[in-house]
């Protein structure tokens, strides 16, 4: 008997998250390329050195739209409530699979919703300090420097949390990654992930 | 290559910040310096400059000042900055020679992220190389003296190069050579620095008290000095008093970016890590780990809820939550 399938993310949110995510790649990859020169080549994606320099900015645009109609579209459901704050206080307890120990997530666990958090925060970070750091003739160098600071620890801190969320979404979590291609996941997935969420979706 | 054209420091590459004691191997290093009070504003250097570097005529007008442009601009290597300003009741003219310093330490290189895009050779000469440039402007914020010009046709940066040409081939830069009054001289370092102790000397016997050396300690010293007869009033020369080449901010990225490095490096190793740890997780048909099977059953709403399985009539459907 074929698996029973819960919608998990409309076509509009996956829209969303891959326009996010393929823009966030692409800065972080070029953004990496001018933190680093050991890392120079990556500017290859971009057609090279000054067209990624050109382009750099360009895509950071699509990535602020992208994430400013994210934040929208999920800001009521990121809301921590109170198990969401038993759930990070476990949140031991769901590293090492104990799951016994976790207490039951709805649509999205804290994590996730930290995430969201933490990535709109971040956002705001590289969009303001970006935008000096694309009009520099506007800005006093100092400041710019203090930017360029700002910029790379936002860099840092997407990157880090990129690495945990590929690696959760993906290999760690088999059935996660669906949920962002055909939108759906699998009810034992829903159930064991998401158990409130599982449980108003089968509702009758 | 002739030696004076030995390359020392590359921007964006491992040799960008050799500390400068490993450097000193001996070889020429020159430097140029403007005796100020020799100056009489003819600004045959700049003619000399835009002459020697093709870099073409930009119309100028009247602002109410005796200087040419208002400021530098990727034509415009070498302004002769007239600052007026009253010293003991008279008016006077307290000019700059406004062009890159040729600093020891250079803030443009260390703060480029193109390799190859600035150059410092071992005869102290700080060269952009605009092949490379990204046009990120950066080395105009790593500059303390703003002197790189970005030119937003080409999207690169330009400054005077000290006639690296010219002084590859033997030659003193364009400026020197011009100069009617020998207020520019051009010789070695070591040598240079004789001669502005000598001209501080001489001014400080004619009663400027205050006549100094501009060399800042804070970028290393520079290739090109000044003597200045107000030593006093750098402010009104527009000298920066105490201008750095690694100032908190960039001090703290290239920190931040060794240990984000790291961090990153780590991050990646640890999921590899939790990855064999505890591998991809599998479920059991209830939604439970395999190998929790029989643990103290989290309120399993599986067990609830199984009999609605056989529903198949959408999952899409909303209810209010519990
Ligand atoms: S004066 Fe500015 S442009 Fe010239 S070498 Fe120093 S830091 Fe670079
Ligand atoms: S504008 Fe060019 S020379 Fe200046 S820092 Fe950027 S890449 Fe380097």
């Amino acid at each position: 008997m074929a698996e029973r399938l819960l919608t998990r993310f409309s076509f509009f949110e996956r829209i969303l998250h891959w326009v996010v995510g393929v823009t966030f790649v692409l800065l972080l990859a070029t953004g990496l390329a001018f933190a680093y020169p050991a890392l120079f080549w990556l500017t290859a994606l971009l057609g090279g050195g000054p067209s990624a320099r050109v382009l750099h900015p360009w895509v950071g645009v699509l990535f602020t739209a992208g994430m400013a109609a994210m934040i929208v579209v999920w800001f009521r459901d990121m809301f921590l409530s109170d198990s969401d704050r038993r759930w990070l206080r476990a949140v031991r307890a769901y590293a090492t699979r104990d799951s016994a120990n976790v207490p039951p997530a709805g649509k999205y666990n804290a994590g996730q919703k930290m995430f969201f958090w933490v990535q709109g925060a971040l956002a705001v970070v590289f969009v303001a300090s970006g935008v000096a750091l694309w009009f520099p003739a506007a800005f006093g160098a100092s400041f710019l420097q203090w930017m360029r600071l700002a910029h790379y620890l936002a860099t840092l801190g997407g990157g880090l949390f990129l690495i945990v969320h590929v690696y959760l979404g993906t290999v760690a979590y088999p059935g996660t990654a669906r949920a962002m291609i055909d939108g759906t996941v699998t009810e034992r997935w829903a159930r064991h992930h998401h158990p409130r969420w599982h449980e108003e979706q089968t509702r009758p | 290559m002739a030696d004076s054209l030995t390359i020392r420091r590359v921007s964006a590459s491992p040799d960008a910040f050799i500390p400068i004691s490993a450097l000193r191997s001996g070889g020429p290093t020159y430097a140029k310096l403007v005796d100020i009070g020799a100056c009489i504003g003819c600004k045959g250097c700049e003619v000399a400059c835009k002459e020697w570097n093709d870099l073409g005529v930009e119309p100028t007008a009247n602002f109410g000042s005796y200087q040419s442009h208002r400021d530098l601009s990727p034509k415009t290597w070498l302004l002769m900055r007239f600052n007026e300003v009253e010293v003991d009741g008279n008016l006077n003219w307290l000019i700059k020679k406004d062009a890159c310093l040729h600093c020891e330490d250079p803030g443009c290189l260390f703060s480029c992220p193109a390799p190859g895009a600035i150059v410092q050779y071992t005869n102290g000469i700080v060269d952009f190389n605009q092949e490379s440039c990204i046009g990120c402007q950066y080395c105009v914020t790593g500059c303390p003296f703003d002197i790189p010009r970005f030119d937003a046709s080409t999207r690169k940066v330009s400054k005077c190069n000290m006639c690296v040409d010219r002084v590859e081939a033997g030659l003193e830069p364009a400026c020197v050579k011009t100069c009617p009054t020998n207020a520019i001289s051009w010789g070695s370092k070591h040598d240079m620095l004789a001669l502005a102790d000598q001209k501080v000397e001489t001014l400080q016997s004619r009663g400027y008290a205050n006549a100094a050396v501009y060399n800042p300690a804070g970028v290393g010293g520079t290739h090109m000095m000044y003597v200045v007869p107000h030593g006093d009033r750098l402010a009104d020369y527009s000298l920066p008093s105490d201008p750095t080449a690694s100032p908190a901010p960039m001090t703290g990225l290239m920190f931040m970016k060794r240990l984000g490095a790291w961090m990153m490096g780590f991050g990646v190793l640890g999921a590899l890590v939790h990855f064999l740890r505890y591998g991809p997780e599998r479920l059991d048909e209830h939604g439970d780990h395999r190998d929790h099977g029989d643990g103290p059953a989290r309120e399993a709403p599986s067990a609830r809820l199984g009999g609605h399985d056989g529903h198949g009539d959408g999952p899409a459907r909303q209810a209010p939550s519990a």
